[in-house]
């Protein structure tokens, strides 16, 4: 009896002093990113002997089951469906903010309206040398500011090509990583401590990847994960020990078209489909600001051909170019604008022509359109920005309700290490009181 | 198995997290009053942005319309003067025949009378092709040339445009910028059209007695064209005042209409210095709060039980 006394006291202080390594292990790890705090799963041990009617059992103590580590399968997936959201909302709001800094900051609006008010003061004095220089400098200003735009807009949109293509490629690294991950699960025993390790790399593997591209994981029960891409397409990106990869490709208007092991996909969220979707943004400015260079330059090069210069000639062409990226001065020097009527004589201060131009970029002109573009960019902006304020919201209670449920607490645990540390003094207690009964027995005389 | 109601280090980034935002807001305060702009991009207020952009776009347009309009009050305050001279040339030379048409002026006389009228025609002349600062002709209409231009025979015949231009002067008004030589120095005499030229060669033809028998007579007939010469230009006269009055009321409109918008534009983009600086202050209380309670609570660990 006495021997097994000092075995069960002994378990227990087995038992306690795992736990108290297990409390350790939690409060070393408190600021651990993704880890997930674990408990010592403890049974009785106990045995039971039956002859006919007869029962009896006898107390053996307790074992140490195995290391319990929480799942929250729900939690997690909320918190990698709303970082999926909030990474492809602000990826999307940082390229669509960029976009309209550099419109902004070309300063093509006020060049336009600079160029407008150049006509208005030619008007005054049409036959004016230093006035018509003045407006053809304006104009050669407005065009040196489209081809700004048109360049930094331009160069945001590699910018952003070059930034899909290293998601992407950490994309297929998450998902290589994820393949080798699966390979040590199935190698590795459940309910152990180097298994919970393993399952925290693939609970932060998987944030990680949903970062930059909407997945939906599934589970086999000893926690080896199949990664299929969220949203209509589907593709399956990583299969037990197999990972697939993606790929892009530009297209003529700059935007990106995506593949997963040579099958086109469309990325539902993430960092990528928001790099996307700024990506076709991008591409629409621009074809708004090629629209308004060519409106710009058909206004100019009209109303110079239905006009006459001071030498009596037909106006030649203002502008030269197509777009808002080759627009330059076609006119030699000022004396070149047409400001008279046609046929009004060499040296005629008639401003016929001058008037019908200056209404053409007064109402609904260029200036009216560039403004129109500036609008909707900052409103697209604006609307981006609140939507992404709302995501972020919920991506930080989703990650919250996860922190709170697995995370460490630290009062929690100093708790804990009271609890176990008198567990195992009890249990100590109990092996000296079966020492003190054996000594009894012995002392017997 | 009790689920912790918080773990520590969501209590830490929570923390922190709203710490930071609140920092975040007082520095963009901050920045609203360093600046004394409220809107730092468009997308801060597309509406209100927009707005701004139209604003200023109506002010540079309206600057060069104040130009325009000085110039247009110069170019016709020129003409005016140059219009005042010629009634005074034209007032001696009524004078010069109301002597002329006494019969007590003898032919010496006369000749002299003839010789200071062609003097003052060509006075007139001058006078009828004076050109304004930026070098147009002011009574020319839009002809680059000189209004009125001699032929070999001495005849003065008008050169300019039958209109004037119109420029404008603010609020999408237009003014014709001055008058033609035909408003100004053509009348009726006698019941035909003629121009002060004209009628002044014919006088001094008929005062020299090469096409009228008695140039006396003649002189006195001539006193009704001398009227009608000084009425067409005081009409003339008149039809320039009303254009600079007219020039005077659109750019006091303007300047309303500029204050109007310099008002709005204030109140789209400025910063409402008594809101921000409050608002600063309220978002520092706040943030002064919730690190104090930062610290009370982050010192509150069971470890120091221990």
């Amino acid at each position: 009896m006495p021997a097994s006394l000092i075995n069960i006291g002994q378990s227990g202080a087995a038992a306690a002093r795992s736990s108290l390594e297990v409390t350790a292990q939690n409060i070393a790890n408190a600021q651990t990113e993704g880890y997930v705090r674990r408990r010592l799963d403890q049974q009785e041990v106990s045995s039971r002997g039956t002859v006919g009617d007869f029962t009896s059992g006898t107390f053996n103590g307790v074992r140490i089951g195995g290391v319990y580590r929480p799942e929250t399968p729900l939690l997690l997936s909320q918190m990698r469906s709303s970082n999926s959201s909030l990474s492809q909302a602000s990826a999307e709001l940082d390229a669509l903010k960029t976009s309209e800094l550099s419109l902004e900051q070309s300063g093509l609006y006020e060049a336009l309206v600079e160029f407008e008010a150049s006509f208005a003061q030619l008007e005054s004095d049409p036959l004016d040398a230093s006035l018509r220089s003045n407006t053809l400098e304006q104009g050669r200003n407005l065009a040196g500011t489209f081809q700004l735009a048109h360049s930094s807009l331009q160069e945001g949109g590699d910018f952003l090509r070059q930034d899909a293509q290293n998601t992407l490629g950490e994309i297929n690294q998450l998902a290589q990583d994820l393949a080798k991950l699966n390979n040590s699960l199935t190698r590795s025993e459940p309910n152990t401590g180097g298994h919970a390790v393993l399952l925290d790399s693939r609970d932060n593997l998987l944030k990680e990847l949903s970062g930059r591209i909407g997945i939906t994981p599934s589970f086999t029960p000893l926690g080896v994960v199949n990664v299929e891409l969220s949203g209509g397409s589907g593709g399956a990106l990583v299969t037990g020990t197999n990972a697939g990869t993606m790929t892009a490709s530009a297209n003529g208007d700059g935007t990106l078209a995506f593949a997963l092991d040579g099958a086109s996909v469309s990325p539902a969220s993430g960092r990528i489909a928001g790099q996307a979707s700024a990506l076709s943004a991008q591409a629409g400015l621009l074809s708004d600001l090629d629209a308004l260079a060519a409106s710009t330059i058909s206004i100019l090069n009209t109303a110079q051909a239905s006009g006459s210069a001071p030498d009596g000639s037909t106006g030649q062409p203002f502008f030269s170019g197509t777009g808002a990226g080759d627009i330059g001065i076609a006119l030699a020097d000022g004396s070149g604008i047409a400001t008279a009527p046609a046929g009004a004589g060499a040296n005629s201060l008639n401003t016929g022509n001058l008037a019908s131009l200056r209404s053409a970029l007064a109402n609904g002109g260029p200036a009216a359109q560039a403004d129109s573009i500036l609008f909707e960019l900052s409103s697209t902006v604006r609307n981006r920005d609140t939507a992404r304020a709302a995501l972020e919201t919920i991506a930080q209670s989703a990650q919250s309700s996860l922190s709170a449920a697995t995370e460490v607490d630290l009062d929690e645990e100093a708790a804990n290490l009271i609890r176990f540390q008198q567990s195992f003094q009890a249990s100590g207690r109990v092996i000296q009181v079966a020492n003190d009964l054996f000594d009894t027995i012995l002392g017997i005389r | 198995m009790i689920a912790a109601p918080n773990s520590t280090s969501s209590f830490y980034a929570r923390s922190l997290g709203q710490m930071a935002a609140l920092r975040g807001a007082a520095e963009g305060l901050q920045g609203q009053i360093a600046t004394g702009e409220r809107l730092e991009r468009g997308s801060d207020d597309p509406i209100a942005s927009s707005r701004l952009r139209a604003l200023a776009r109506q002010e540079r347009l309206a600057e060069i319309d104040e130009g325009k309009a000085n110039s247009a009050s110069l170019s016709l305050e020129s003409a005016s003067s140059a219009m005042e001279d010629m009634s005074d040339l034209i007032i001696r030379a009524r004078e010069l025949a109301v002597q002329a048409a006494s019969d007590s002026t003898g032919e010496a006389g006369r000749e002299a009378i003839a010789t200071e009228i062609d003097e003052l025609r060509v006075q007139l002349l001058d006078l009828a092709n004076l050109t304004d600062t930026s070098g147009r002709s002011l009574f020319g209409g839009v002809n680059p040339s000189p209004a009125y231009v001699t032929d070999a025979s001495g005849t003065v015949s008008y050169a300019g445009s039958a209109n004037v231009d119109t420029v404008e002067v603010g609020l999408g008004i237009e003014v014709e910028r001055g008058l033609t030589g035909p408003d100004v120095l053509s009348f009726e005499a006698g019941g035909a059209s003629t121009d002060v030229f004209a009628f002044l060669s014919a006088f001094t033809a008929d005062l020299r007695g090469t096409t009228a028998a008695d140039p006396a007579a003649a002189a006195r007939d001539a006193l009704a064209g001398f009227d009608n010469a000084l009425d067409s230009m005081n009409r003339s006269q008149t039809v320039l005042g009303a254009r600079l009055a007219w020039i005077d009321n659109v750019q006091f409109s303007a300047s309303i209409r500029g204050e109007t918008r310099s008002e709005e534009q204030s109140e789209l983009g400025d910063v409402d210095l008594t809101e921000a600086i409050t608002q600063l202050q309220q978002t520092l209380t706040v943030l002064e709060a919730s690190q104090a309670s930062f610290t009370r609570l982050s010192s509150l660990s069971l470890f120091d039980s221990i």
